[in-house]
């Protein structure tokens, strides 16, 4: 698998924690696989359901949500509902039988550059492991 | 109207031009749905570079903004001050981040050049969909009210009066100066702690713009930063309960603490055997208006030859190191030898917390006058005709006894009762040990988790009067420079908003508010969100089943635009 595959990734991560953390990681030159677009929101608790099932379903070979470490939160709390949404989530998309692994949740803080780098890395490697996403083809709304 | 883009790349010096070929980018853009102009600049952020920006964007008469550069959290705030120099709103604006998470992270020039394409066209997609925002301001109560009236509560009162601002400083016992003035002398000058405080109660009077309301206790405080209503309500002993109803722009809880109760560790006799004290029962009896005119006397009247000091009482069981305990041990050292020539003073302790610029002299000073340091376990006090004895274990397991005329205890400090009724009242967390948990530890210290209530002093964690002071100062500098009077509060433009016509009454956003800023209009039956309080994190937005609530600035269509771009 992986032949000719060029991979869409898309990271929704929030303003506060992770998407410093990824401004960190180019600061410091640190290498990200091209195939990951980050979609900056300020809370994870801002990315609902419907928005990750709408990536997969426009062909997002992966979706990638980062926020605050538990009890960081910028929000107090968002990234405990970002959680538990993402729990619920997976266990839809695992009674439709569809990919689970296509999803990740992680959380990456303001000083963690080198954390976002292995984060994205290694989710981009377990996508190019997976190849594309068979949505893109098989499911029409 | 027609709308006309402009998409302007920065080349960032080199940091950008040399992995991104910004001239294939701008090929791949200019052509896109009504993109009027596509430019490079060599340095956008620079004074000359933001007076290109300005002139292009008022000659072209452009409706929306595309800058592609670096993050958002560099130069956002610059560009959009741009956009309102030129007349256009700054939230008709998309800073497309191609330097760190693009040219800095893509080693092959194509790839770079492709994904910063994609982005940017992302950009594009999304800032057609995107609406002017205006910025709002409030008009804010100045006045602040001060919970505590020990140091802590005393200094930040003393900073904030002034001739424009009021101060409600109120103490739930008869007279301010809380612990401090309980205590005869203060480490590490040997100052006497009434003194003190009698100095600071006197400035305080002296302000005409300090209101003390003593025997009194806040009962309700409703609102946010800028305008809480405040009900207090006063029960001096012989008078009848007395209401009132004030408002202020901030709240200060400087609540204080309480000593762990040694009775819940019966080996250490407290409560059961004579002349065992806590430290409190100790600054007390020295005390010259205490309970013995400020003699260091035992039960029978008689005064002590030898004294055991017991550090770190209830550490184990609170999970935190007191911090002050050893300094005011050393402080007792002194008080005793001073009364009583030749006392012999022994303490036991497992580790010393002595940090400080001052306070190793202090240490050495007290080894030096005699007072006997033993590392060890206390493993009991006990009773007898002849006094007390305290039998400890040493770290090698040996096993000893002293025989002591009185015992003291250092238990450890705990946040004061009425921690949990604030931490309710205001909605703000109490950490895991109990007390009001700060904004941030490292970054906000003195902030709670709600706007405009700060907390300082003990009532966040055990503190010396040296830092409550530090504190108290803190606070009041945050609150003038939030407060000023004639200044309007800036709110968060990027809130959220309930669409009328959406909106199912279902009332799952005011669950998931972090900020109770969403309540329910019972004769509309829909929600509706209170933008003073709304910070915008937008997690109401994710959780409405109607779609009826929207983050502004985050909605999802303009999520939409960005993620199908991406996609491409």
């Amino acid at each position: 698998m992986g032949e000719g595959f060029t991979p869409r990734i898309v990271g929704f991560l929030c303003n506060w924690c992770s998407y410093a953390g990824a401004d960190l990681a180019g600061a410091a030159k640190l290498e990200i696989p091209a195939s990951l677009s980050v979609i900056r929101v300020m809370c994870s608790g801002r990315v609902d359901p419907v928005l990750v099932a709408t990536a997969l379903l426009q062909g997002a070979d992966g979706v990638l949500i980062a926020g605050c470490h538990p009890g960081d939160c910028h929000y107090r709390e968002g990234n405990y509902y970002a959680r538990r949404r993402f729990a619920l989530l997976k266990k839809t998309l695992e009674t439709l039988g569809l990919d689970t692994e296509r999803l990740m949740l992680a959380w990456v803080s303001a000083s963690e550059g080198q954390r976002f780098g292995e984060v994205a890395n290694q989710f981009a490697g377990q996508i190019m492991e997976l190849g594309p996403n068979p949505m893109k083809t098989k499911i029409s709304l | 109207m027609a709308k006309r883009l402009g998409v302007y790349v920065c080349e960032c010096g080199t940091n950008i031009a040399d992995k991104v070929d910004i001239d294939k980018v701008l090929a791949a853009v200019s052509a896109l749905k009504d993109v009027e102009v596509a430019d490079r600049y060599k340095l956008l952020c620079s004074g000359d570079g933001q007076g290109y920006l300005k002139q292009s964007i008022t000659e072209n008469g452009l409706t929306h903004l595309v800058v592609a550069a670096c993050s958002p959290k560099q130069h956002e705030t610059t560009f959009m001050k741009v956009c309102e120099q030129a007349g256009l709103n700054p939230y008709l604006f998309q800073l497309v981040n191609i330097r760190e998470q693009c040219a800095w992270v893509t080693p092959d020039g194509e790839e770079a050049t492709d994904k910063a394409i994609r982005q940017i066209r992302a950009a594009i997609s999304r800032v057609h969909y995107h609406t002017a925002l205006e910025k709002k301001g409030m008009e804010c109560n100045p006045d602040v009210l001060v919970i505590g009236g020990g140091i802590a509560g005393i200094k930040a009162s003393q900073i904030l009066a002034a001739p424009d601002r009021k101060v409600y400083l109120v103490e739930k016992t008869a007279s301010l100066g809380g612990k401090t003035k309980r205590f005869s002398k203060l480490f590490v000058n040997m100052e006497s702690g009434p003194g003190l405080i009698a100095g600071e109660i006197e400035r305080l009077q002296k302000s005409k713009n300090i209101e003390v309301l003593t025997e009194s206790e806040a009962e309700q405080i409703l609102g946010f930063l800028g305008n809480f209503e405040v009900k207090v309500v006063s029960k001096a002993e012989d008078k009848e309960d007395k209401e009132q109803n004030f408002n202020v722009g901030a709240v200060v809880l400087a609540t204080g603490f309480e000593l762990f109760d040694a009775k819940g560790l019966p080996q250490y006799g407290y409560g059961t055997l004579d002349d065992v004290y806590t430290s409190l029962d100790f600054e007390e009896m020295n005390l010259a208006d205490g309970p013995t005119q400020g003699k260091v006397l035992l039960k029978n009247g008689q005064p002590p030859k030898s004294a055991a000091i017991i550090h770190c009482v209830g550490r184990a069981e609170k999970g935190y190191c007191s911090k002050v305990c050893c300094l005011y041990s050393f402080k007792f050292d002194r008080m005793l030898q001073s009364q009583l020539p030749g006392v012999k003073i022994a303490h036991f302790y497992s580790d010393l917390c002595i940090p400080g610029k001052a306070n190793q002299k202090f240490y050495e000073d007290t080894r030096e006058s005699g007072v006997e340091f033993v590392r060890s376990a206390v493993t009991e006090i006990a009773g007898g005709d002849k006094g007390l004895t305290v039998k400890y274990e040493t770290e090698t397991g040996a096993k000893g006894d002293l025989a002591v005329d009185m015992v003291i205890l250092l238990p450890a400090m705990e946040t004061s009762s009425d921690a949990r009724k604030f931490a309710e009242m205001l909605n703000i967390p109490q950490d895991d040990k109990g007390f009001l948990a700060e904004e941030h530890q490292l970054l906000s210290p003195v902030a709670s988790a709600v706007e405009g209530v700060f907390v300082i002093g003990c009532a966040r964690g055990p503190q010396s009067i040296a830092e409550s002071i530090v504190q108290a100062e803190a606070a009041a500098g945050k609150i003038l420079s939030a407060l000023v009077p004639g200044r309007k509060l800036e709110l968060e433009v990027k809130t959220s908003q309930i669409l009328e016509s959406f909106c199912t009454g279902c009332k799952t956003c005011i669950e998931v508010c972090p900020y109770g800023a969403i309540t329910f209009d019972e004769d509309r039956r829909i929600s509706v969100v209170n933008e003073v309080l709304c910070h915008g994190c937008g997690n109401c937005a994710a959780a409405c089943p109607s779609g009826a609530a929207r983050l502004k600035h985050f909605t999802f269509p303009q999520i939409y635009q960005e993620l199908k771009e991406v996609l491409r």
